[in-house]
């Protein structure tokens, strides 16, 4: 006993230890379609680039640092921002030689959980299977002078001894210009437009009260990223105020609160929307897609899309939003799709696009 | 030719101590250890201790009101047992709020070696123990809870339970009354300091020496049944427990009515340590430092002697529960507890269970080499408590310190204290912003007081650290974000750079800068000021505040009086006879 108990201490120990150590090494070949496409998103995950490239087939073409400034990210654009916390995967379609894995990704991201759906395609490259991962190369844009000679709107303070709220100014002059209360699974979404009236640029939000059949409230929320809080004289910006749970049966007024302060502005970077158009995407989802080109000198690092959809009678039917993980070079087209609601994709008319940014060197 | 008068011995060699070393002596070593680090405030840039100076501010000017409107919206302090707090509070109005934490954390690290001395008088003999209690002074397991975590209320819990346990033992073996009052009065004291470890770790002390205070009747002459020794027990835990209900009620009522429901929120010493060699580091190679090498001969001496064994059980147990995610033990015992707890303080148990054995191995060193013997133990103690400190130090937990000063003045300027803020990438200096600021937070530095449905619906922690949290730290923060208007959140100051992408499109904007640039101020303009959020029944009633300020102090000043409490004399001592055998026997040359 005295010599066989601390031998059988150890070596419970140890077996315990191993129990929760010793796993499969991850970066063994895959043998499967899905283990590729797993394992390539487990180094993914884990920030292993080197890793990762292991499992990108070769017919890819792409260099490793491509791959890794494509999936990590490059000039502060979101995906440098971003994590991978979780993915999921489905094989579409398999024979011999080459398979189609759906990978359903949620990043976690500065602005949020951002979900994306990727249909790779996997191929058999040395006894082993492998992942296509190709990496869209950005064009080089020919070094040009860029005038910048957009409206910009200084403010000028009293002095340093002013306290940064007070302003002794009016308030620029906003108006919602039209407002549709919808309902849809089990939320009650508010959805609409404001408008700057006045000449000179404002910083708007919308927030919004629900006043129940008893005159109590039931819930205030605002319009947070779904709008564009930076209006520009004459400008209009679609909003869109949800409120999780909220049975409609339950309300019996809504109470909006536009409101605007005045704001130093400039008309830069202009952003221009191109090859709108309504697609579905893989899975049979109505989509947005098209292309934002940056009309200025600086790269825009995190491009944030909103999109408003009409009905035939003009009223605004939903608004939805995306952000764009690649960041805006000048001159240089970048790819955006943004979900449509399948339910109203017949309903829709027309449609405007308007493009919210960050760029990290000039906050507005 | 030797000379008239020269011992017949040979050169008398300079020898290491072959008695036990007072305790005043133990005292004083712990003193010059520490002293000079507590005085340098060490501890002020550690995880948790501004957090514990935030709770003892609230109680410095607030003490019989424990609803607290700076975090959270409004939280309860009775979610957080109370004991160190309010000496902490109390000792502030001589020393300043640091001042009063450095002191009592002082007076709590020279407590550990007198409740060492007298556990490991259960096991080992007196000359042992105190080597086990010198060794407290050295353990790398309390440096870096002191210096590193700041888990100042784990540190008096564990040394109160270490000094009540004696009380246990012999109200277990004798039925003295006067021990169990002893006993249950210093549980509930530590109880009233750290719930989590009076509800783990007595349990995992306890029950060694319950099954030491059984193997011992049967060796002693005075033989009370085993029967009577459980049920002397049973009884031992029932008033404790009730006591603690009594002390800590106004915990437990929060506890009912807002249950802990959060999500797991992720934290290092869950990690498998071999997985994760910075977190093994951290948290187990650091802590143990030298005792590693004493491994082995505490599971020979632990296996070889009976009466050891179940110190050797209740080591080996806590030492694989301080292993974290290393093993899958603490998940198959803890079960959701797993998820909640933090594992440093197992590994500091560990270590402190290590000590009677490393008692032993001290003195069989100090027999068999003397003086290089007792210089190779000090060398490894002083490499322990070295190491830990000196890992605090290179490893530290913020990459920099902030001038928090412009930033409390600008919430204490004009109307600002009546809007709340919020503050990203500040780390622990949040804790002290806040203790300092009149505006209320929304954020928070312990998770479990907190209630609004924004916080509690994700598993992350801090608003501040969110970006840690991953998608649920950042969704946390959205959520709060979107309900700014409701709270009245109208200031964010931001030191971290990752946050601005959000802010600026949820309409925030910057307006001030600190630092250089270093941190920036983003505000919502719009926003009115902040109303009183209504918890409901989650505001202590008044009762709770006089009781709270009242009971868990007084438990501590009876503690304190009835330890003075003379033990039962002993009118007749049994003397060994014949005299024991000393190595050395006194020669002396006939004149």
């Amino acid at each position: 006993m005295n010599k066989l108990l601390p031998v059988l201490l150890i070596i419970l120990a140890a077996a315990l230890i191993a129990a929760a150590t010793i796993h499969s090494s991850s970066l063994v070949p895959a043998t499967t379609p899905e283990g590729a496409v797993r394992a390539l998103l487990n180094q993914v995950k884990a920030r292993d680039a080197v890793g990762a490239y292991q499992y990108v087939a070769t017919a890819s073409n792409t260099a490793p640092d491509d791959f890794k400034r494509d999936v990590f990210g490059q000039e502060s654009n979101l995906r440098t921002y971003s994590s991978l916390q979780l993915f999921d995967t489905k094989v579409l379609r398999e024979d011999d030689q080459e398979a189609s894995v759906r990978a359903n990704l949620e990043w976690a991201s500065a602005v949020g959980a951002v979900r994306d759906t990727r249909d790779l395609k996997v191929v058999r490259e040395d006894n082993s299977w492998k992942v296509i991962w190709p990496v869209q190369s950005r064009p080089k844009v020919p070094p040009q002078v860029i005038p910048v000679n957009y409206l910009r709107w200084d403010i000028v303070t009293r002095g340093l001894d002013d306290d940064w709220g007070a302003q002794n100014v009016d308030a620029p002059r906003v108006r919602i210009i039209s407002m549709n209360p919808v309902e849809k699974d089990g939320d009650f979404i508010l959805l609409g437009e404001i408008e700057n009236e006045d000449t000179v640029p404002g910083f708007v939000s919308v927030a919004a009260t629900l006043i129940g059949k008893d005159g109590q409230v039931i819930a205030q929320e605002e319009s947070f990223d779904k709008i564009s809080h930076v209006l520009l004289p004459k400008e209009i910006s679609p909003f869109r105020i949800d409120f999780p749970n909220v049975s409609r049966d339950r309300i019996k007024s809504v109470h909006m609160q536009p409101n605007a302060m005045l704001v130093p502005a400039s008309a830069d970077p202009v952003m221009g929307v191109m090859h709108q158009a309504l697609n579905k995407d893989a899975r049979g989802h109505s989509v947005l897609k098209g292309e934002l080109m940056n009309q200025s000198g600086q790269t825009v690092n995190i491009p944030h899309v909103l999109a408003t959809f009409y009905d035939s009678a003009g009223k605004v039917i939903w608004v939805s939003d995306g952000y764009v993980d690649q960041s805006l070079a000048p001159m240089t087209p970048v790819a955006f799709s943004i979900g449509v609601r399948d339910d109203l994709a017949s309903q829709i008319h027309s449609y405007r696009v308007t493009v919210n940014q960050y760029t990290r060197d000039r906050v507005q | 030719m030797r000379k008239v008068g020269t011992p017949l011995m040979s050169k008398p060699r300079l020898t290491a101590p072959s008695r036990s070393i007072p305790l005043f002596v133990i005292l004083l070593v712990t003193l010059a250890v520490h002293g000079p680090l507590l005085l340098m405030q060490l501890p002020s840039n550690s995880y948790d201790a501004n957090t514990h100076m935030f709770f003892a501010g609230h109680y410095a000017n607030h003490w019989f009101s424990p609803w607290n409107e700076k975090w959270f919206g409004g939280m309860s302090q009775t979610t957080y047992p109370p004991l160190v707090h309010q000496w902490i509070a109390l000792f502030s109005h001589v020393f300043g709020l640091t001042g009063g934490y450095m002191f009592v954390q002082l007076i709590v690290i020279l407590l550990l070696p007198v409740g060492m001395y007298r556990y490991a008088l259960l096991w080992v003999p007196e000359r042992e123990a105190s080597y086990a209690a010198l060794g407290t002074a050295f353990l790398g397991s309390l440096a870096m809870l002191v210096y590193q975590s700041g888990q100042l209320p784990t540190t008096a819990a564990a040394a109160l339970t270490l000094n009540a346990l004696p009380f246990f033992y012999s109200w277990t073996r004798d039925g003295s009354m006067l021990s169990l009052l002893k006993g249950v009065v210093i549980s509930m004291a530590g109880a009233a300091a750290h719930h989590v470890t009076f509800l783990f770790g007595a349990v995992l002390f306890a029950l060694p020496v319950l099954w030491l205070s059984l193997l011992d009747r049967e060796e002693s002459e005075q033989k009370s049944s085993s029967g009577a020794m459980l049920v002397r027990a049973v009884m031992f835990g029932i008033v404790v427990v009730a006591s603690v209900v009594v002390v800590l009620l106004p915990y437990f009522v929060s506890l009912r009515q807002n249950p802990i429901t959060q999500l797991p929120i992720p934290h290092g010493s869950r990690d498998n340590y071999i997985l994760s060699p910075h977190s093994g580091m951290n948290f187990w190679i650091i802590p143990m430092g030298s005792l590693i090498l004493a491994i082995p001969y505490i599971l020979f001496k632990g296996s070889a002697e009976r009466r050891l064994r179940p110190l050797l059980f209740g080591w080996y147990v806590t030492t694989l529960l301080g292993l974290g995610g290393t093993t899958p033990i603490g998940r198959l015992l803890l079960g959701r507890a797993y998820e909640v707890l933090t594992y440093e303080r197992f590994t500091f148990w560990a270590t402190l269970m290590a000590l009677p054995f490393v008692g032993l191995l001290a003195a069989r060193v100090i027999d068999r080499w003397a003086r290089r013997g007792a210089v190779l133990l000090g060398v490894a103690a002083a490499f322990s408590c070295a190491m830990a400190v000196s890992w605090v130090v290179f490893n530290p937990i913020n990459t920099g310190t902030l001038n928090l000063k412009p930033m409390i003045d600008f919430l204490n300027r004009e109307e600002h204290s009546k809007y709340r803020y919020i503050t990203l990438g500040f780390s622990n200096q949040f804790a002290k912003l806040s203790t300092y600021a009149k505006a209320g937070s929304l954020d928070g530095d312990y998770n479990s007081a907190r209630l609004l449905p924004e916080m509690t619906t994700y598993g992350a922690a801090q608003l501040y650290n969110s970006k840690y949290f991953g998608t649920a730290g950042m969704e946390a923060l959205r959520a709060v974000l979107k309900h700014a208007d409701q709270y009245g959140l109208r200031y964010i100051f931001v030191h971290d750079r990752y946050y601005e992408p959000l802010l600026a499109f949820a309409g925030w904007r910057p307006t001030e800068v600190y630092d250089n640039g270093a941190t920036e101020l983003w505000t919502k303009d719009d926003v009115p000021p902040a109303k009183h959020i209504d918890f409901g029944n989650a505001v202590p009633p008044p009762w709770q505040g006089v009781m709270w300020g009242l009971v868990p102090i007084g438990a501590s000043l009876l503690a304190i009086l009835v330890v003075l409490l003379p033990d039962r004399r002993r009118y007749s001592e049994t003397l060994e006879f014949p005299l024991p055998e000393t190595n050395e026997l006194p020669l002396r040359e006939a004149n």
